[in-house]
C-alpha cells in the first residue's frame, strides 16, 4: 500500500508543477503529442457538447432526420422552461443537496473521530477494532442492499430522509485515510496542550483539526461527490418522488407526453449543472481532493 | 422523524431557488406549487402512460381536479413495464404508497395475495355510484381475488387487427357493409392477406415482434384462447398447457411471417410505420396504436382478430385502478381516492380516444360511443377477452413476456414449434417449482 | 512511491506510536471508546448488522411482502449454484470488468502522459477528461443513450461516413456490452488520469536527467523510467478497477435494463431484479454472498499476482 501513504503525505497535495528539462528540443514530436491530445479532448467533450445543442433545440429539430448540429427553427430555451416548469427539479435539486450535505457532515464528523481514537488513544480492543474496520472495506455496499433495506423497512425508514441519509454514513476507507493523516502530526504539539489541562475533545478540535483542514476539504469533497451522484441506494429507499435525489429523479419520473429529447437533455444538464459549476471554481481543490483520496476512497 | 421531513418539505421551494440561483429558475416558480384549490386533499396518482395514453391521461386527471373541488390529483408517470412495476412493489411494502395507482389487471396476482394492495370496499364504491352492473363481467372478475375486489378497470385494451380499407376494396374482400368479410379458417385468412399482397405491392400484414415478447405472447395467446385450449399454472405443480394447440397456433404464425405476407423479422416499429404507410392491408396490434393510424389519415376500419379456430378469443388487459397497501390510511383521504376513481371512470368517455375500451359499461352503452368508428366496430372483444393465466410471475411487462421470447422467437424466425414451446414449458416449470413469494 | 517517502512515513508512525503509548493513561480506555463511538453505531447499524442479518436471510425464504420466512438450510444456495441465469450474470459482470478495466488502464495511462508532457493548456486538459466522473450515473446514461440511439445518436451519423451500417448499440444484443463499456470509460477514466498524474509528478527528476546524459531518447525513458515508476500505481489503479467495475449495476440498470436477452445482466443487477422485482429476498441475499465470495476470490487472485510481479526492495 504505498502509494496510499505517498499520496496521503500532506507534501503530495501540492502537485509538482516543474517540468522535465530538454523537452523544448522534440518539437516535431510534440506537436504530434498536442494533435493527439486536441483529439482526445474534443472526443470527451463532445458528449456535452451534443446534449448541450440538443437541449437548445426546438422537439421537433431534436428529433429530425438527417441529424444536424443546426436547428432549422433556431434554437431556443423552451426545453429548459418545460422541464423547470414541472416544478420537479428544484425539488429533487434540494434533496440532493440537504442529503449530500448531512450525509459530509456526519462522515467527516464520525471518521475524523475514529480516525483519532486509532491514531492516538491506546484503548482496549483497538488493534482488533482498526482491523475490522479496515477489513470492511472490501465489502461492497451493493450486495448489501437487501438485508438494509429489510432493515430499514423494520426502522419504517423506507420513504424518508432518514432512510436515505443513515446508511451512506458509513465510510471506513476515510477512517483509515485520516487515521494515516493523524499518525503523521507531531505528537508534541498536543502534549504541550495537554500539560495546560486541555482534554482530548478540546485538543482534537483546537489542535488536530486546523492542523487537519487541507485533509478534511479532500474528504469532505469526495464524500459529496459520491453522495450527490449515488444511485443504487437513493433509488431503493425513496419511492415517494417528493423526496427523490436530482439522479434518482430523473430516473424514475417520466414525462406523460412521451420521449422528449431536448427536455431529456436538458435535465440531465441541469442535474450536472451543479457540480460542474463547483468544479470550474474550484478545480484545483477537487482534483486534490480526488487524488489524496483516490485510492482509500474508492 | 417525521417533524424532519415535515420541516424540510416546506423548505424545499426555498432551497431549490437556492440551488440554482435566480436566473434560471425565474420563469419556473409559478409552476413550482402544483398544489390545487385552498382545502383539496392532494392525492398523489402513480401510472405508466406515456405518449398518446399520457396525454389522454393528463386530460382525465385535470377534468377530474376540476369537477371535484374536494380533492387535487397530482399524477406521476414511471417508465413503462417492470420499473414502474418494481417501483410500486417496493413502495407498497414500505407502507407510503401513493394513495392510487393503475396497474395492469394481468399483474393482480404478484401483487394483491401478497398484502401489497388493499381491497375496494364495495359499499363505498357504490356511494360514489360505482357497482358491479356496470362493467362486463369478465373485466370485473378480473379484479377480484380470493373474493375482495383488488383492482377496478379503467379499460379493456384487446389485441386487434386494423386493416386499409381502400386494400381490402381493391383485393375484393370488402363486404356490403364496408367491413371486411368474415374470415372463419386460416385457410381464408391466408387467402386474404394473400390477395391484399397484391394489391400492396409489399405486405398482406403487419406484425412487428423481433425482440419484443410482449408482441410474440399476444398474438400467441389470440390463436391458442381461439382452440379454447387452457392454460393453468399452479405453484408447485408442473405448467398445464395444451402442446398441440399451442403448436397449431405457432405453425399458424410461421406460416404468416414467410416473408410475403408478413415481414420474416420485423420489429414493432417497423410493422407500424409499414401499416400507416400503406404498404400492407392488415394489422395485428393493440387498440393504442389506433392514435397513430388515425393520425396517419390513412383509411382504415378495426376489428377483433377473426376467429380462426372456432372459438371468439382475443387477448387482452386492462389498466386498473388499485389502492397501494398503506401501513397507515387515512379514512379521508382513501374516500377522496373513491371519488377520484369514480370521477374518471365515469369521464372515460375520451379514453376511448386513445383507442382502449372503457370498462365503464355506461360509457360504452351511451348513444356518443355508437358512432365511435372505429373502436365500436372492436368494442365486441371486450365479451371475449383472455388476460394472461394468473400466476405471480404473469402479466404485462413481467418476466413470463421474456421467457416466452427466449423460447419462441427462434421459431417464430423459422424454428421448430414443438421445440420452442417444450423449451417455453420448462422455463415455466423452473418458476413453479420455486415457492411463490406472494402466497 | 519513492521509497525514502515511505520509510518517512513509517518512522513517523513509530515515534507518533511510542509516545502514545508512554503518555498512555486510564482514562484512554474510555476516551478512545467515546472517539469511536459514533462512527462504531453507524458501522454497526448499517454495516456489520446488514452482513449477519443478510447472512441469516440468505438461508431463509424470506420474501419482500414477508412471507416465507422459513428456515430453508442450504436450500438458497444450492439453487443459485444450479442457476443458469445466476451464473451467466456473474460471467457478464467479468466480461463487463475485462472488456472496461483495460481502456479505463491503458487510456487513463495515456492521457496522463500526454497532459504531464506539459504542453500549453493544463486547466483545460484536466477539465476535459475528469469532468464527466462529475456526472451522476444518471446525466451519464442520459446522454449516452441519445447518443447511441440508432436513428437520431451522434454516434451512427459519425460512422457512417465511414461506410459502417446504423448499430443499435444497445437493443443488440452483439454490441449493448460495448456501448455500456464505450459510456463507462468515457464516465470514469478521468479518475484513473488523475491518479496517473499524480503517480507521474512524484517520479524524480534526477532519473531522467542522469538518463539524458546516458544518452537515453523519450521512448527509451519512457520504457526504462516512467513506466517502471508507475508499476505500483498501476497495480493498484488496475485493483481499485477491478473491483468497481465488478459492481457495475448503475448503467446496465439505465441504459440496458440487462438487456436484450440478458446480455448485460450483471451481478448486482441480477440481486436486484431477483429481491424487488421477484420478491425473493432470501435467495437475492444467497447471491450476494455467492457475489461476495466471486470478488474476494478476484481479489485474492490479484494480489497474489501484483505480489508475485512487485520487484522486492
Amino acid at each position: 500500500m504505498t502509494a496510499v501513504d505517498t499520496t496521503t503525505a500532506p507534501v503530495s497535495t501540492t502537485p509538482a508543477t516543474s517540468r522535465k528539462p530538454g523537452e523544448r528540443r522534440f518539437g516535431a514530436g510534440r506537436i504530434a503529442a498536442l494533435v493527439v491530445l486536441i483529439l482526445m479532448a474534443v472526443t470527451w467533450l463532445l458528449p456535452f457538447a451534443w446534449a448541450l445543442v440538443t437541449s437548445l433545440k426546438s422537439e421537433a429539430d431534436a428529433g429530425a432526420t438527417p441529424i444536424s448540429w443546426l436547428a432549422p427553427n433556431g434554437y431556443t430555451l423552451e426545453a429548459y422552461e418545460n422541464v423547470l416548469g414541472e416544478g420537479n427539479i428544484p425539488v429533487w435539486a434540494f434533496n440532493s443537496l440537504l442529503s449530500s450535505v448531512i450525509i459530509t457532515v456526519l462522515t467527516i464528523a464520525t471518521c475524523a473521530l475514529a480516525a483519532y481514537a486509532f491514531s492516538r488513544l491506546d484503548f482496549a480492543g483497538r488493534k482488533w477494532l482498526f482491523f475490522v474496520v479496515i477489513a470492511s472495506i472490501i465489502i461492497p455496499p451493493q450486495v448489501l442492499i437487501i438485508p438494509l433495506f429489510y432493515q430499514m423497512l423494520a426502522f419504517n425508514m423506507v420513504d424518508t430522509y432518514w432512510g436515505l441519509i443513515l446508511p451512506q454514513v458509513v465510510a471506513p476507507p476515510m477512517v483509515f485515510i485520516l487515521k494515516k493523516f493523524f499518525d503523521q502530526i507531531p505528537i508534541e504539539l498536543e502534549d504541550a496542550a495537554r500539560v495546560d489541562g486541555a482534554n482530548r475533545l478540546r485538543i482534537f478540535w483546537t489542535i488536530v483539526l486546523p492542523l487537519s483542514r487541507p485533509i478534511l476539504s479532500a474528504v469532505a469533497i469526495f464524500v459529496f461527490i459520491a453522495a450527490w451522484n449515488n444511485f443504487l441506494w437513493p433509488f431503493i429507499i425513496i419511492n415517494d418522488t417528493s423526496l427523490m435525489t436530482l439522479p434518482v429523479g430523473l430516473q424514475t419520473v417520466k414525462s406523460a407526453y412521451g420521449v422528449q429529447y431536448a427536455q431529456n437533455m436538458a435535465m440531465a444538464l441541469l442535474a450536472a449543472a451543479p457540480l460542474i459549476i463547483l468544479f470550474l471554481f474550484f478545480q484545483r481543490q477537487i482534483i486534490k481532493g480526488i487524488a489524496t483520496t483516490g485510492f482509500g476512497g474508492q | 422523524m417525521s417533524d424532519f421531513h415535515r420541516l424540510s418539505r416546506r423548505t424545499v421551494l426555498l432551497g431549490g431557488a437556492a440551488v440554482f440561483g435566480g436566473a434560471v429558475l425565474g420563469p419556473s416558480l409559478a409552476g413550482c406549487s402544483p398544489l390545487g384549490a385552498e382545502g383539496a386533499r392532494p392525492l398523489k396518482f402513480w401510472h405508466l402512460l406515456s405518449g398518446g395514453d399520457g396525454i389522454v391521461m393528463a386530460g382525465l386527471v385535470d377534468a377530474a381536479n376540476e369537477a371535484n373541488p374536494e380533492f387535487h390529483a397530482a399524477q406521476t408517470v414511471l417508465a413503462w413495464g417492470t420499473p414502474y412495476y418494481t417501483k410500486l412493489a417496493m413502495a407498497s411494502v414500505g407502507g407510503r404508497a401513493p394513495d392510487v395507482a393503475i396497474m395492469h389487471a394481468s399483474r393482480l396476482p404478484g401483487y394483491a395475495p401478497g398484502g401489497l394492495l388493499d381491497p375496494w370496499d364495495l359499499d363505498l364504491l357504490e356511494e360514489f355510484g360505482v357497482t358491479e352492473a356496470d362493467f362486463p363481467e369478465r373485466i370485473w372478475e378480473k379484479g377480484i381475488i380470493d373474493g375482495d375486489l383488488f383492482s377496478i378497470a379503467l379499460d379493456a385494451h384487446p389485441f386487434i387487427m386494423m386493416y386499409n380499407t381502400d386494400v381490402a376494396e381493391q383485393a375484393g374482400v370488402l363486404g356490403d357493409d364496408g367491413q371486411l368479410v368474415e374470415i372463419t379458417s386460416p385457410e381464408q385468412f391466408l387467402e386474404v392477406a394473400r390477395a391484399m399482397q397484391q394489391v400492396t405491392g409489399r405486405r398482406g400484414l403487419s406484425y412487428g415482434y423481433l425482440g419484443d415478447g410482449a408482441q410474440m405472447w399476444r398474438l400467441f395467446y389470440t390463436f391458442y384462447k381461439q382452440q379454447d385450449a387452457e392454460m393453468s399454472l399452479e405453484p408447485g405443480e408442473p405448467a398445464q398447457m395444451d402442446e398441440d394447440a399451442a403448436v397449431t397456433a405457432l405453425d399458424f404464425i410461421k406460416q404468416l411471417l414467410d416473408g410475403e405476407i408478413a415481414a420474416t423479422n420485423g420489429d414493432y416499429a417497423t410493422a407500424v410505420a409499414e401499416f400507416v404507410n400503406g404498404e400492407s392491408g392488415m394489422f395485428f396490434t393493440g387498440v393504442w396504436e389506433l392514435p397513430t393510424a388515425v393520425n396517419a389519415g390513412i383509411p382504415f376500419d378495426a376489428q377483433p382478430i377473426p376467429n380462426l379456430f372456432g372459438t371468439p378469443a382475443a387477448y387482452a388487459d386492462s389498466h386498473a385502478f388499485v389502492l397501494p397497501h398503506q401501513s397507515e390510511p387515512d379514512e379521508a383521504q382513501r374516500r377522496e381516492v373513491y371519488r377520484f376513481v369514480a370521477s374518471i371512470l365515469k369521464g372515460s368517455f375520451d379514453w376511448a380516444g386513445a383507442g382502449h375500451i372503457p370498462a365503464y359499461s355506461p360509457i360504452i352503452e351511451s348513444d356518443g360511443y355508437a358512432d365511435l368508428v372505429p373502436q365500436a366496430h372492436y368494442a365486441s372483444a371486450a365479451d371475449v377477452l383472455n388476460y394472461d393465466p394468473p400466476a405471480w410471475f404473469t402479466g404485462s411487462g413481467s418476466d413470463f413476456q421474456t421467457y416466452f421470447a427466449e423460447n419462441v422467437q427462434g421459431v417464430f424466425r423459422g424454428g421448430d414449434s414443438r421445440e420452442g414451446i417444450q423449451g417455453f414449458v420448462r422455463r415455466l416449470n423452473v418458476l413453479l417449482a420455486k415457492p411463490n413469494p406472494v402466497a | 512511491m519513492s521509497t525514502s517517502a515511505v520509510s518517512n512515513r513509517a518512522q513517523g508512525t513509530g515515534v507518533a506510536l511510542k509516545d502514545s503509548r508512554q503518555s498512555r493513561r486510564r482514562t484512554d480506555n474510555l476516551v478512545g471508546w467515546a472517539f469511536f463511538a459514533p462512527f462504531g453505531l453507524f458501522f454497526g447499524l448499517f454495516l456489520i448488522w446488514p452482513i449477519l442479518f443478510g447472512l441469516y436471510l440468505s438461508f431463509t425464504g424470506t420474501t419482500l411482502t414477508g412471507a416465507g420466512g422459513d428456515f430453508v438450510g442450504f436450500e438458497n444456495y444450492a439453487e443459485a449454484l444450479g442457476d443458469a441465469d445466476m451464473w451467466r450474470s456473474m460471467l457478464n459482470t467479468l466480461w463487463f470488468t475485462v472488456l472496461s478495466t483495460i481502456p479505463l488502464v491503458l487510456i487513463a495511462l495515456i492521457m496522463a502522459l500526454l497532459v504531464d508532457l506539459g504542453l500549453p493548456g493544463q486547466w483545460l486538459w484536466r477539465l476535459s477528461f475528469f469532468m464527466p466522473f462529475l456526472l451522476a450515473s444518471t446525466v451519464v446514461s442520459l446522454f449516452w443513450i441519445w447518443l447511441f440511439n440508432p436513428q437520431l445518436g451522434l454516434i451512427n451519423d459519425m460512422l457512417a461516413p465511414f461506410g459502417v451500417e446504423p448499430i443499435a448499440w444497445l437493443q443488440d444484443p452483439q454490441w449493448a456490452m460495448h456501448g455500456v463499456v464505450i459510456a463507462t470509460v468515457w464516465w470514469t477514466v478521468g479518475f484513473n488520469f488523475l491518479l496517473y498524474l499524480a503517480a507521474l509528478q512524484n517520479i524524480p527528476e534526477q532519473q531522467y536527467e542522469a538518463a539524458s546524459i546516458d544518452g537515453a531518447g523519450k521512448w527509451r525513458q519512457l520504457f526504462s523510467i516512467t513506466i517502471p515508476q508507475l508499476a505500483p500505481t498501476t497495480a493498484l489503479i488496475v485493483i481499485l478497477q477491478v473491483l468497481a467495475s465488478l459492481k457495475i449495476f448503475d448503467q446496465v440498470y439505465q441504459m440496458t435494463s440487462g438487456g436484450p436477452g440478458g446480455t448485460t445482466r450483471t451481478a448486482v443487477l441480477y440481486i436486484f431484479e431477483t429481491g424487488f422485482t421477484g420478491y425473493r429476498f432470501g435467495y437475492s441475499a444467497a447471491i450476494s454472498f455467492v457475489f461476495f465470495a466471486v470478488i474476494i476470490l478476484v481479489s485474492i487472485i490479484q494480489i497474489r499476482i501484483t505480489a508475485s510481479r512487485r520487484p522486492r526492495s
